[in-house]
C-alpha cells in the first residue's frame, strides 16, 4: 500500500496544480477591460491600428481556446509568466523573484514561533485543563484568533514604532544605510523584523494554541491513556511519551493545510508594515490593475501551498503508518 | 521516529542561515563616511527606469535627475540650458539652432555630443513615421514623449557638427523649448533595435537597469523595485550638484508611514500627504511644509454624444448644453475642497489650471453655486417635472445619471455623496457606483473604437509645463482617442490649431483665453477643483530648499533635477541648533534605525513624542483593558460553572 | 478557516434530541456560549435598527462635526476625516458587517451541503471530481483567488447601483466571493457524516421502499446533519466577518456602507494612526474582535453540545 498513498497523494498533488494553473488562464481572460488597453492605458492618440498591433504581439487576436491556452501552458511550464503591465519590459518571472525571499523569511520565521508557542501553549493548557492556567491560555487563544492580523500590526505599529520609537516602522532594511560590518547589517534587519514577525506569530499562535488544546483533550481520554494512567505512569510521561505524540499528528496536518489561509494574513501584515514580500506585491498590483503580476503571486503561492501540503502528508504518512491505507 | 529529527533540524537551521545570508549580504560599500544622503520618500512607486515608458511622476522624477532635457526647465520654468548651453531661431521661427558644450561627458566618460541630439530626437521621429504608416507600427513606450516633438512640428534633425544640432518645424512655436524628451546616449542606446526599446512588453526589452548612464546630475546606481532606488553624483555634471552626495528615493506603502519616519528623520522629504498629516506636521520642529498647486484638475465629464448612435449614453439631456449648464449651478465646489482636500486645493473653473500663472483666465460667465437658478435653467430649457417630481428629458423619458470613477481615485466617492445630493434636489436622480479602473478606461473610449458607455464620470488629468497637452482632450479628432466627453466643436478645433502655432505669449494668450471660455460655457466637463500638491521636508539636515515654480511651486517632483542641485549641508552653516546637527550625523552614521530613530528622538526634546504618546495612550490602556475584561471574564464564568457542575 | 475545520472532528450520528429551547437553554449554561451569546445580541440588536440607536448613517453631506475631533459629550467616539460621527458609523457598521457576513454564511453553508451531501450519497466518480474541487478550494490560497475574481464579478454582476438586501452591489460582489471561496471546509465536513448516515438502517429502508436518491437526500440525511450545519455556520460567520474586513482592508468595500473593515481601512488611508486619531479605529476593531469572538465562542460551545462523544469529554 506504500505505493498506492504514494502515487494518490502525488496525483491529487498534480491535479490541484493543473486546476490552478487552468483557473489561473480563464480569470487572466475574464478580467475587465481589454489587456491592450489596459496596457496602453492612458497613451494619448493610440489608434486602432496601434491597438490592433498589441493584440498581434501579444497574441490576442488569436481564438481563446485553443491557440492562446496552449501557448499559455507552453510558456507557464517553461517559467514564463508573461510581462508586468506595470513594471513595463520587466518579466513577472523578475518581479516575483525579487519579492519572494522577504516573504518566506517573514512568513517562514513567523510559521515556527508560531507552531513552537502555540503548540507549547496548547499541549500545556489541554493537560492542565480546567485550571486557572487554561482560562487564562484559552481566553487569549480566543482573542488572539479573533483580532485581523492587520489591527495586531497597526497596534504594534502604533505602540512600539511611533510612540515608544523602539523599532523602525517601515521596511526591510533602512533604506541605503552603511554598515561597518555583516553584523551591524543583520542586527538593522532584525530591528526592522520584529514587529511583523510578532505580528504574524500572535497571529497564528491563537489557532494553533486552540488546535492542540483540543487534540490533547481528545487524545488524553483515548483508552491507552487511561490503561497507562491506570498503570501507574506519571503524568509527565504519559503527556510526552503519549498524549503529545498522537495530538501532535492531526495538528501538523491541519497546520499544513491552514498555509493557504495564512497567506492573507500574511498580505495584511506586508501591508502594514511595508515589508517589500509578496503581500505588498500582490495589493500593488491589484490597485495598479497589474494582472499578470497578480496571476503571477496567485501561481506561486497556490503551487507553493499545494507543494507544502504534499509534504506534510507524505512525513504524515511517513511517521504514522495507519493513514496509509 | 524521533531520533532522525534532530539532523533534521540542523539542516533546516543550515537552510535557514544560507537564506538569510542571501538576504543580508556582508555589509555591501554604499556611501564614503559622511557622505549627506538626501532620503525622499513617496507614496508612488517607480515603475520603470526606461525613459520612453514613463506613466507616473515618479517616472519622470527618475528620468529628469538622470538625463538632461535638450532645454531645461528654470526658476519659473523658463527656458534654461540643459543638453543645450544655448540655442537661437530663425526670424520665421521655423528652424532652430542648439549648441552643445563643447568638452560635455556622459558619466561613464564618453564625451556627449550633438549627435547624441539627433539620435534621440530621430528616434522619435521614425517611430512616429512608422505608427502612422503600418498595422505594425510603434508608439514608443508608453507612447508620452512623442507628443512633444510632434506638437511642435518637428520634421527634421541634423547634427552639423559635434557642438551644434539644427532643429526644423513645420510651423513657427516655441513648444520645442519645452520638450519633455531626455536626451539618451547614443553610444549604449544604439545597440538595442527599436523593438526593444519601445516595446515594453517584448521578449528583450531594453529596461536600462542601472548603472545608469546620463549627463544629469545624479545617476541611478540600485533599484530595489517596490522599495527604493538609489543616485549617486554623476562624476562629470556639467553643473553644480550641491551638497548632496547621494539620493534615495523610498517608495512608501501607506502616507502614514511615510510621514512617521519623515518625524523620526528616516526620510527627509515626503511627497503627497493628506490634508490632516498636513495639518499636524505645520506644528512639527525642523519640519518644514509646502503648498503647491498642482498643475492638474479634477472633473466631472459628460457623455456629450448623449444617447446618440455609437454612443451609450441613458440620456440626450447629456448633449444639450443647455442641461450641462444648469446642473454646474448645483455644484458647490467649494464645499467639495472643503470635505474632500481638507481645504487644501482650490474651486475648478476653467481647463488650464490657476498653475499656469501666464496662460489661466478666469470665465467671463462664471456660475454660483444656487439651486434655485439651476432649477429655473432647466424648466427654461424645457426639462419638467413629473408628478413625482423626477425631471424628464425631451423624449419624455424620466433621467437617471449614471455616475461613476475609477477605483483607484477612492476620494471621488466622497465628492459622489455630494453630487447625489445636490443633483437630486433638481430632480435628477443619480446613482452613484465605482468602476473597475481597466474597465472605465474601455467604457470611456469613444466611438468608433468604444462603446462610450457612461453618463457622468469623475476622474482628472496632469498637465506639462505648456498647456498644450491639457486642451488636447477636447479636439474633436480625439473622440475613440483620448477624448472622454466627445466634446465635437469645429471652433475649438480651429483655436487648437492656431494657438499651437503661435509664438507671441500675448496673441497665444487670447486664443487660450478663448478656448477655456468656450469649454466652459459649453461644459463637457465641470472642472470640480484643482487639487493642492501636499509636501513637507527636514530642514535639519539640509538647507536651500527652492520651489519651482518659484510660485505654486514644492522644491522636489516638479519639473526636472533643478531642486536637488540646489540644496545646501544644513550643518554647514550657523543658523540652526547644534542638537540637530548632532541627530543628522549620527543618524547617517549610526549603526542600527533603532539607534538612529531614538537618537533623533532625543535630539528633538519637542512636544512631539510626548504629545503622540498622550493621544496613543487611551487606545493602549483600552486595548488592555479589553483584552482583560474579557479574560476575567472568561476565567469567572469557567470557574463558576465548573463548580456548578460539579455540586 | 474556522476553528470547527481546524478540530477536524466531525460529530457522529447526532440526533436532535430535544427542542431549540432546550438547546438554547445548554448552550446558556456554558460560560463561553453565556459570553458569546451576549455579545452576539447587543451586536444583533444594534444592527436590527440602528437608526433607532443614533439616527440614520451620516453621509459627508450630513456630516456636521469637524474633521477628526477626539471624543467629546458631543460625540461619543468622536468624528471621522469627513467629521462624521464615529459612534454613528460604528452602529451602522456593525449592520453592514453583519449582513455581508450573514449572506455570505449562507451562500457558504448552501454551497458546502449541497457538495457535501451529493458526493458523499452518491459517490463513485461525482464524489472524486467534487473532491478534488474541494480540496483545490481547501488547499490555495483562497484570499488572493478572492482578490482576483473581485473585479470579475463586479465586471459580470455591473456596476449598477442597485440593492439586495439593502446592501450595495459591490458589497454583494464580497458577499458571493467569500462565498465562492469558502464553502470547502463545510463540504468535508458534511460528506463524511453523510457517508456515515449512508450505511444506516434507515437509509436503506428508505431505498428499499423505493423512494429516489433526491428525496433521501432531502428527507433523511439532511435533517441528520442539520445540527452539524448549525454549529458549522456559526463558525463559519466568524471566518465571513473576517475576510470581509480583509478585503475591505485591501480597498474593495464600499465608502456609500462603510462596514467595520472598510472603517479601518478609512482610517488607515486617512493617516489616523499617526495622527493620534485613535478613536477613528478603536470603535470599529473593538466590534469586529468582539464579534467575532462571539462567533466563536458560541460556535464552538454549539459543536460540544452537538457533538455528545465531545461533550462527555470535558
Amino acid at each position: 500500500m506504500r505505493g498506492g498513498y504514494l502515487t494518490r497523494r502525488l496525483a491529487s498533488a498534480f491535479i490541484t496544480i493543473a486546476l490552478i494553473t487552468i483557473v489561473n488562464f480563464v480569470l487572466f481572460r475574464a478580467m475587465p477591460g481589454s489587456p491592450e488597453r489596459v496596457i496602453l492605458r492612458g497613451t494619448p492618440n493610440v489608434t486602432q491600428a496601434q491597438l490592433q498591433a498589441a493584440r498581434v504581439r501579444w497574441g490576442l487576436d488569436k481564438p481563446v481556446f485553443p491557440d492562446q491556452f496552449v501557448a499559455y501552458l507552453g510558456s507557464t511550464v517553461r517559467g514564463d509568466l508573461g510581462y508586468s503591465f506595470i513594471a513595463r519590459g520587466r518579466t513577472v518571472t523578475d518581479v516575483l523573484a525579487q519579492r519572494i525571499w522577504p516573504t518566506v523569511i517573514l512568513f517562514g520565521l513567523g510559521e515556527l514561533v508560531a507552531i513552537l508557542l502555540g503548540l507549547a501553549l496548547g499541549a500545556y493548557t489541554g493537560w492542565r485543563r480546567g485550571g486557572p492556567i487554561d482560562h487564562v491560555g484559552n481566553s487569549v487563544s480566543l482573542i488572539l484568533y479573533s483580532t485581523p492580523y492587520f489591527l495586531l500590526g497597526m497596534a504594534f505599529l502604533l505602540i512600539f514604532a511611533t510612540t515608544l520609537r523602539w523599532f523602525p516602522t517601515f521596511g526591510m532594511l533602512t533604506a541605503g544605510m552603511q554598515y561597518p560590518d555583516p553584523w551591524a547589517r543583520f542586527l538593522d534587519f532584525i530591528a526592522h523584523l520584529a514587529l511583523p514577525l510578532a505580528t504574524v506569530s500572535l497571529g497564528l499562535v491563537g489557532q494553533y494554541a486552540i488546535v492542540m488544546r483540543s487534540s490533547i483533550v481528545e487524545t488524553l481520554s483515548e483508552d491507552y491513556v487511561t490503561t497507562a494512567r491506570a498503570m501507574g505512569l506519571r503524568e509527565g510521561r504519559i503527556l510526552g511519551r503519549h498524549a503529545l505524540p498522537n495530538a501532535l499528528l492531526p495538528t501538523v496536518s491541519l497546520i499544513a493545510i491552514n498555509l493557504g489561509y495564512v497567506v492573507a494574513g500574511a498580505i495584511t501584515v506586508e501591508v502594514v508594515f511595508n515589508w517589500p514580500g509578496l503581500g505588498t506585491l500582490a495589493v500593488e498590483a491589484l490597485t495598479a490593475r497589474d494582472y499578470p503580476v497578480l496571476q503571477g503571486v496567485f501561481l506561486l503561492l497556490g503551487v507553493s501551498v499545494v507543494l507544502a501540503n504534499l509534504a506534510a502528508d507524505l512525513i504524515y504518512g511517513a511517521l504514522d503508518p495507519r493513514v496509509r491505507t | 521516529m524521533r531520533q532522525p529529527l534532530r539532523p533534521r533540524l540542523a539542516r533546516a537551521l543550515v537552510a535557514g542561515g544560507l537564506i538569510l545570508s542571501t538576504i543580508v549580504p556582508g555589509g555591501s560599500v554604499t556611501a564614503a563616511e559622511g557622505d549627506l544622503i538626501l532620503k525622499t520618500g513617496t507614496d508612488q512607486d517607480l515603475q520603470v527606469l526606461n525613459p520612453w515608458n514613463s506613466v507616473v511622476v515618479a517616472d519622470f522624477e527618475v528620468y529628469t535627475l538622470n538625463y538632461d532635457l535638450l532645454v531645461n526647465f528654470g526658476p519659473d520654468l523658463e527656458p534654461v540650458p540643459g543638453f543645450a548651453e544655448s540655442w537661437t531661431t530663425s526670424t520665421d521661427g521655423k528652424f532652430w539652432t542648439f549648441k552643445i558644450r563643447p568638452d560635455m561627458k556622459w558619466s561613464d566618460g564618453q564625451p556627449a555630443t550633438a549627435e547624441d541630439v539627433r539620435w534621440t530626437y530621430q528616434l522619435v521621429l521614425d517611430a512616429v513615421a512608422k505608427s502612422d504608416a503600418s498595422a505594425d507600427g510603434y508608439y514608443l513606450g508608453q507612447g508620452y514623449l512623442e507628443p512633444y516633438l510632434t506638437n511642435a512640428g518637428v520634421t527634421k534633425v541634423e547634427a552639423i557638427n559635434p557642438t551644434t544640432v539644427t532643429v526644423t518645424t513645420e510651423f513657427a512655436n516655441t513648444l520645442l523649448l519645452q520638450a519633455y524628451v531626455p536626451i539618451l546616449p547614443k553610444h549604449i542606446w544604439s545597440k538595442y533595435t527599436m523593438d526593444e526599446i519601445a516595446n515594453a512588453t517584448g521578449a528583450t526589452a531594453f529596461l536600462n537597469e542601472p548603472s545608469v548612464v546620463g549627463t544629469g546630475p545624479f545617476q541611478a546606481v540600485e533599484w530595489k523595485p517596490g522599495e527604493f532606488i538609489r543616485f549617486a553624483k554623476n562624476p562629470n555634471y556639467w553643473g553644480t550638484q550641491g551638497a548632496v552626495d547621494e539620493i534615495i528615493m523610498q517608495k512608501f506603502a501607506s502616507t502614514d508611514t511615510m510621514v512617521q519616519a519623515l518625524k523620526t528623520g528616516e526620510i527627509d522629504y515626503a511627497r503627497g500627504v493628506l490634508a490632516d498629516q498636513f495639518n499636524a506636521l505645520k506644528s512639527e520642529p525642523n519640519v518644514a511644509t509646502v503648498e503647491g498647486v498642482a498643475n492638474g484638475y479634477s472633473e466631472l465629464s459628460f457623455n456629450t454624444g448623449g444617447n446618440k448612435k455609437g454612443y451609450g449614453g441613458s440620456t440626450s439631456a447629456l448633449a444639450d448644453v443647455a442641461f450641462r449648464d444648469a446642473l454646474g449651478y448645483a455644484i458647490d465646489k467649494q464645499k467639495l475642497v472643503d470635505s474632500t482636500l481638507g481645504g487644501y486645493g482650490t474651486a475648478g473653473s476653467t481647463i488650464i489650471p490657476p498653475f499656469h500663472t501666464r496662460w489661466h483666465v478666469e470665465p467671463a460667465k462664471a456660475r454660483t453655486f444656487d439651486i434655485e437658478e439651476a432649477k429655473r435653467r432647466l424648466d427654461a430649457a424645457g426639462y419638467k417635472l413629473d408628478a413625482s417630481n423626477k425631471r424628464l428629458d425631451k423624449d419624455g423619458k424620466v433621467i437617471n445619471l449614471r455616475l461613476t470613477w475609477p477605483d483607484s481615485e477612492s476620494e471621488n466617492a466622497t465628492n459622489a455623496q455630494f453630487l447625489v445630493e445636490w443633483f437630486g434636489q433638481l430632480g435628477v436622480t443619480v446613482t452613484a457606483a465605482v468602476t473597475e479602473e481597466g474597465k472605465l478606461i474601455d467604457d470611456v473610449t469613444g466611438p468608433p473604437n468604444g462603446p462610450a458607455n457612461y453618463d457622468i464620470y469623475m476622474w482628472g488629468w496632469v498637465g506639462d509645463p505648456d498647456p498644450n497637452s491639457l486642451l488636447n482632450f477636447f479636439r474633436s479628432e480625439e473622440i475613440g482617442g483620448a477624448s472622454d466627453s466627445y466634446y465635437n466643436s469645429p471652433k475649438y478645433d480651429e483655436l487648437f490649431l492656431k494657438q499651437r502655432a503661435e509664438s507671441d505669449e500675448a496673441t497665444r494668450k487670447g486664443i487660450l483665453a478663448e478656448m477655456q471660455n468656450l469649454v466652459y460655457d459649453e461644459a463637457p466637463y465641470h472642472i470640480l477643483y484643482y487639487d493642492a500638491e501636499l509636501h513637507a521636508y527636514r530642514t535639519d539636515k539640509f538647507g536651500g530648499w527652492t520651489n519651482q515654480p518659484s510660485v505654486g511651486g514644492t522644491p522636489l517632483f516638479g519639473y526636472g533635477s533643478r531642486g536637488y542641485t540646489l540644496l545646501t549641508d544644513a550643518s554647514a552653516q550657523p543658523s540652526p541648533a547644534p542638537s540637530a546637527d548632532a541627530s543628522a550625523a549620527t543618524g547617517s552614521a549610526g549603526t542600527g534605525a533603532s539607534a538612529g530613530a531614538s537618537q533623533a528622538a532625543s535630539a528633538t526634546p519637542s512636544p512631539t513624542p510626548a504629545s503622540s504618546s498622550n493621544s496613543s495612550l487611551p487606545l493602549i490602556l483600552g486595548v488592555l483593558a479589553l483584552v482583560i475584561i474579557v479574560v476575567v471574564g472568561l476565567v469567572i464564568m469557567r470557574g463558576r460553572n465548573r463548580r456548578v457542575e460539579e455540586e | 478557516m474556522t476553528v470547527a475545520q481546524l478540530q477536524g472532528t466531525a460529530p457522529r450520528g447526532v440526533h436532535v434530541g430535544s427542542g431549540v429551547w432546550d438547546l438554547l437553554k445548554r448552550l446558556l449554561r456554558r460560560p463561553e456560549g453565556l459570553i458569546g451569546s451576549v455579545i452576539l445580541t447587543v451586536f444583533i440588536v444594534l444592527s436590527l435598527a440602528p437608526q433607532l440607536f443614533v439616527g440614520p448613517l451620516q453621509t459627508a453631506v450630513t456630516a456636521t462635526a469637524g474633521r477628526l475631533e477626539p471624543p467629546s459629550g458631543a460625540h461619543y467616539f468622536g468624528t471621522d476625516e469627513l467629521g462624521r460621527d464615529m459612534l454613528n458609523l460604528t452602529v451602522h457598521g456593525a449592520r453592514i458587517s453583519l449582513v455581508i457576513g450573514l449572506l455570505a454564511t449562507l451562500i457558504t453553508v448552501a454551497i458546502g451541503v449541497v457538495v457535501g451531501i451529493v458526493a458523499g450519497f452518491v459517490g463513485g466518480w461525482l464524489d472524486a471530481v467534487l473532491m478534488r474541487i474541494t480540496d483545490f478550494f481547501l488547499v490555495i490560497p483562497t484570499f488572493v483567488l478572492a482578490l482576483i475574481l473581485t473585479p470579475i464579478i463586479r465586471e459580470l454582476v455591473g456596476s449598477a447601483a442597485t440593492e439586495v438586501f439593502g446592501i450595495r452591489m459591490t458589497l454583494i460582489v464580497i458577499v458571493v466571493v467569500i462565498g465562492i471561496t469558502s464553502w470547502s471546509s463545510t463540504a468535508r465536513i458534511i460528506r463524511s457524516q453523510t457517508l456515515s448516515l449512508r450505511e444506516r438502517a434507515f437509509v436503506d429502508r428508505a431505498r428499499v421502499i423505493g423512494a429516489g436518491s433526491g428525496h433521501i437526500m432531502r428527507r433523511h440525511i439532511l435533517p441528520n446533519v442539520i445540527n452539524l450545519i448549525v454549529a458549522n455556520a456559526v463558525l463559519t460567520f466568524a471566518g465571513a466577518v473576517l475576510t470581509e474586513t480583509t478585503l475591505s482592508f485591501v480597498g474593495l468595500g464600499d465608502p456609500f456602507q462603510p462596514s467595520w473593515g472598510q472603517l479601518l481601512e478609512a482610517a488607515r488611508s486617512s493617516g489616523a494612526p499617526g495622527l493620534g486619531a485613535w478613536w477613528y479605529f478603536v470603535p470599529p476593531g473593538a466590534g469586529i474582535v468582539l464579534v467575532v469572538l462571539a462567533f466563536t465562542l458560541v460556535g464552538s460551545a454549539l459543536d460540544d453540545l452537538l457533538n455528545p462523544k465531545r461533550r462527555g469529554r470535558r
